[in-house]
């Protein structure tokens, strides 16, 4: 059978925490910024109060709408050829996490900012890679202006990958934006809706809070059918309680309120319920992504992923390890492996560390490893009369020529590939061998696999009139000013700063 | 479909009986000698470990291939190629065995089935060998290479007693003598007199290579 999944709740402990979310939702609400959701919400009964901009949510709203939500879809590349399921049973993994500065051992500290270029490579890489099924804008492209960034990496995207891509709910204009170029890409906006190619991003801010621009840009990802996934990032000891339970009754009460949005947008949008949750150290202050409590964290949103009937997302290899050492390894394998064992659907965060501000696409690689192995782990032991082999173990055992094993048998042939996972990064010759192939560690057969992908790399062919027509449509949005993109999104600060810490000035355009 | 391509259908499917009757029907018509077949099969084995070099195919699909070719060189070629009194060419004969006081099986008969992939004739004497069953042996087939497997440290020493062996009966020169095994080493096989030492399987094919051109 398969791994049994961890949990972290009895049923009676579950049914606390879900009552004690309602009772937030219903008592408190959520501070919601846009004031178009807030009038959609307060047409189907919720209660708003304009001033404070709390929206309070009847139980009975809540309850209708979870109903709604898809307990699967499908995720599809540009082509529409690749594409895997998303479920409450099966884990997938992916990336995630937009680091800011990528791995570089040339630089005297290791690593250097991100540029567009290291954007294009990761989606190269994974488009290569064997588990990890989908990108996303993971390596943040510093070098270009930040209202046209969404635009660049769907180009890129469609040349140069076969699977499906993610971004961040970034607001109702570049939202849109996304929308109607990949409606070009993929053949019209009906096939796009029909069958979803990109997956959003949307973070509620804890405690309780639907900031603006990302609320717009949920709002055209949810008309559009695009899966999003919906994760605070909730930080026990800061942004919420210190105690695990606090922190999943607080982000259960964000997730169930943004998923009520959710289907008053569009009923039957897919979502996943998802965390990117973990502690505050209590040292420094400083968020602490590879400590075994994010496990515990992300196993509790599965589980409570898994009372709702919805598909979760949670993190995996998260490491706050500053190189590629031990410690990096340990919190990777520690992390990934959890939210595997604790039944997470979709895996994300492959080829980062740091806390997920640094890239490695050396780590990426090693990701998809991972992500084979830990796969087989959680597929268990598989029992039937063929896998017990009795006939087999009989006739070895009786042979009586010399050198017979169980090598040469049938059964082995047979059954290694699906009983046995092959690594391919993974070093298990003897040392003379080892050390005649260059006696190289992981992270140097790592960037040799790195260079050969790039190397044998090949984009696809975009039709020549739909080319210059996405050109063209990046030339539109490179046109725009930066007002223009404040006036869309209702802004009317001069300075504001998004989720991950992206600061946005007057004078990025 | 050639012959060759024939057989390697046959081997790839390790259908030994499949193997065996064409071989044998071949022979009885007179459409093919013993000695072209088994240019074949060294053909097919040549291409199944390249395969397996290039980690195209796995150990069992290598092991089974040779294990089923084995039989149709024993049982038909061999016994055909005496039969018309031709001689059979190999790139040399190799015994070996474990040790005495040692059960250990596995390691030495992937070198075994390495090296008669790799178009050796191999003598595979089990497990527990005396110094005395090596060295018949190796006297009674011709042989030029002695390999002696260890896998305990406890039966290390017994490898060492071979060597001694053949030093008292004046037959040292006359062979090549290699160890291997987990607890063994370069060093050790220098200590104890033997002509090499390999790691693993594939190792101790490139070992014999360069000590049978040396």
């Amino acid at each position: 059978m398969k791994l049994k999944h961890i949990e972290v709740f009895s049923k009676d402990e579950i049914q606390e925490i879900h009552s004690a979310s309602i009772q937030l939702l219903t008592d408190v609400g959520m501070k919601i910024d846009a004031q178009d959701a807030r009038n959609l919400l307060k047409e189907n009964g919720a209660e708003v109060d304009t001033e404070s901009k709390f929206v309070k949510f009847p139980e009975a709203l809540i309850q209708e709408k979870l109903k709604k939500v898809p307990d699967h879809f499908k995720l599809h590349g540009p082509d529409g050829h690749f594409n895997f399921e998303i479920n409450t049973k099966d884990t997938v993994f992916a990336t995630i996490g937009t680091p800011v500065k990528i791995y570089d051992p040339l630089q005297k500290k290791g690593i250097r900012k991100t540029l567009f270029s290291d954007t294009i490579q990761q989606i190269k890489i994974v488009d290569s890679l064997e588990n990890i099924l989908c990108s996303h804008i993971d390596v943040w492209p510093n070098d270009i202006s930040y209202i046209t960034i969404h635009v660049h990496c769907i180009y890129q995207w469609a040349k140069n990958t076969k699977k499906p891509y993610g971004l961040g709910c970034l607001g109702k204009l570049a939202s849109t934006d996304m929308m109607k170029m990949t409606s070009m890409i993929v053949g019209g906006e009906e096939e796009l809706i029909k069958r979803p190619r990109l997956v959003g991003f949307m973070n509620p801010t804890s405690p309780l809070h639907l900031p603006l621009i990302m609320t717009n840009g949920f709002a055209v990802f949810t008309k559009y059918k695009q899966p999003t996934i919906i994760a605070p990032e909730a930080l026990a000891g800061s942004s919420a309680p210190v105690t695990l339970a606090g922190l999943l009754t607080q982000t259960n009460a964000e997730i169930l309120g943004s998923i009520v949005l959710s289907q008053i947008y569009n009923s039957g949008a897919p979502v996943f319920y998802g965390t990117v949750s973990h502690i505050t150290d209590m040292r420094t202050g400083n968020s602490a992504m590879g400590s075994p409590e994010m496990g515990l964290i992300t196993a509790g949103i599965a589980q409570l992923a898994r009372y709702y009937n919805i598909p979760s997302r949670g993190p995996g290899g998260g490491t706050d390890s500053k190189v590629l050492d031990m410690q990096n390894g340990i919190e990777r394998l520690q992390t990934l492996m959890l939210a595997a064992q604790a039944g997470v659907n979709y895996i994300t965060c492959a080829g980062t560390y740091e806390a997920t501000l640094v890239e490695a696409l050396e780590l990426l690689v090693i990701d998809d490893e991972l992500a084979g192995m830990v796969q087989r782990a959680v597929e268990g032991i598989n029992v039937n009369e063929d896998t017990i082999g009795l006939d087999v173990i009989k006739k070895v055992t009786t042979s009586e020529k010399k050198g017979v094993n169980f090598l040469a048998e049938r059964h082995t042939r047979d059954h290694m590939k699906s009983e046995l996972y092959f690594p391919k990064l993974l070093d298990r010759s003897r040392r003379t061998t080892w050390y005649k192939k260059g006696a190289k560690d992981i992270i140097t057969r790592a960037r040799e696999k790195v260079d050969q992908i790039l190397q044998a790399h090949k984009p696809n062919e975009l039709p020549e009139d739909l080319d210059s027509k996405l050109l063209n449509f990046i030339k539109n949005v490179e046109s725009r000013t930066f007002d223009d993109y404040k006036k869309a999104e209702g802004l009317r600060v001069s300075k504001i700063t998004l989720p991950d810490g992206i600061e946005i000035k007057e004078d990025d355009k | 479909m050639s012959i060759e391509d024939e057989m390697r259908q046959f081997v790839e499917e390790w259908d030994k009986e499949g193997l065996k009757a064409m071989c044998k029907s071949l022979i009885d018509k007179g459409e093919a000698s013993p000695e072209e077949l088994l240019k074949f099969i060294g053909n097919i084995m040549k291409f199944i470990g390249e395969q397996f070099e290039n980690e195209e195919i796995f150990l069992p699909d290598l092991i089974g291939a040779a294990d089923t070719v084995k039989d149709t060189i024993d049982e038909i070629l061999d016994p055909a190629i005496r039969k018309s009194g031709g001689k059979k060419e190999t790139l040399g004969k190799v015994i070996i065995g474990t040790v005495e006081s040692d059960v250990h099986s596995i390691g030495k008969d992937l070198v075994g089935s390495f090296l008669f992939a790799n178009g050796f004739e191999v003598f595979n004497l089990g497990v527990e060998v005396t110094a005395d069953e090596f060295i018949s042996k190796a006297e009674e087939v011709g042989a030029q290479v002695i390999g002696l497997s260890s896998l305990l440290t406890m039966s290390m020493d017994f490898q060492r007693q071979v060597i001694e062996e053949l030093i008292n009966r004046g037959l040292r020169d006359k062979y090549i003598v290699i160890v291997g095994g987990a607890p063994t080493s370069e060093d050790w096989a220098e200590k104890i007199g033997a002509d090499g030492w390999a790691d693993d399987a594939i190792e101790a094919v490139e070992l014999i290579n360069n000590l049978i051109t040396k």
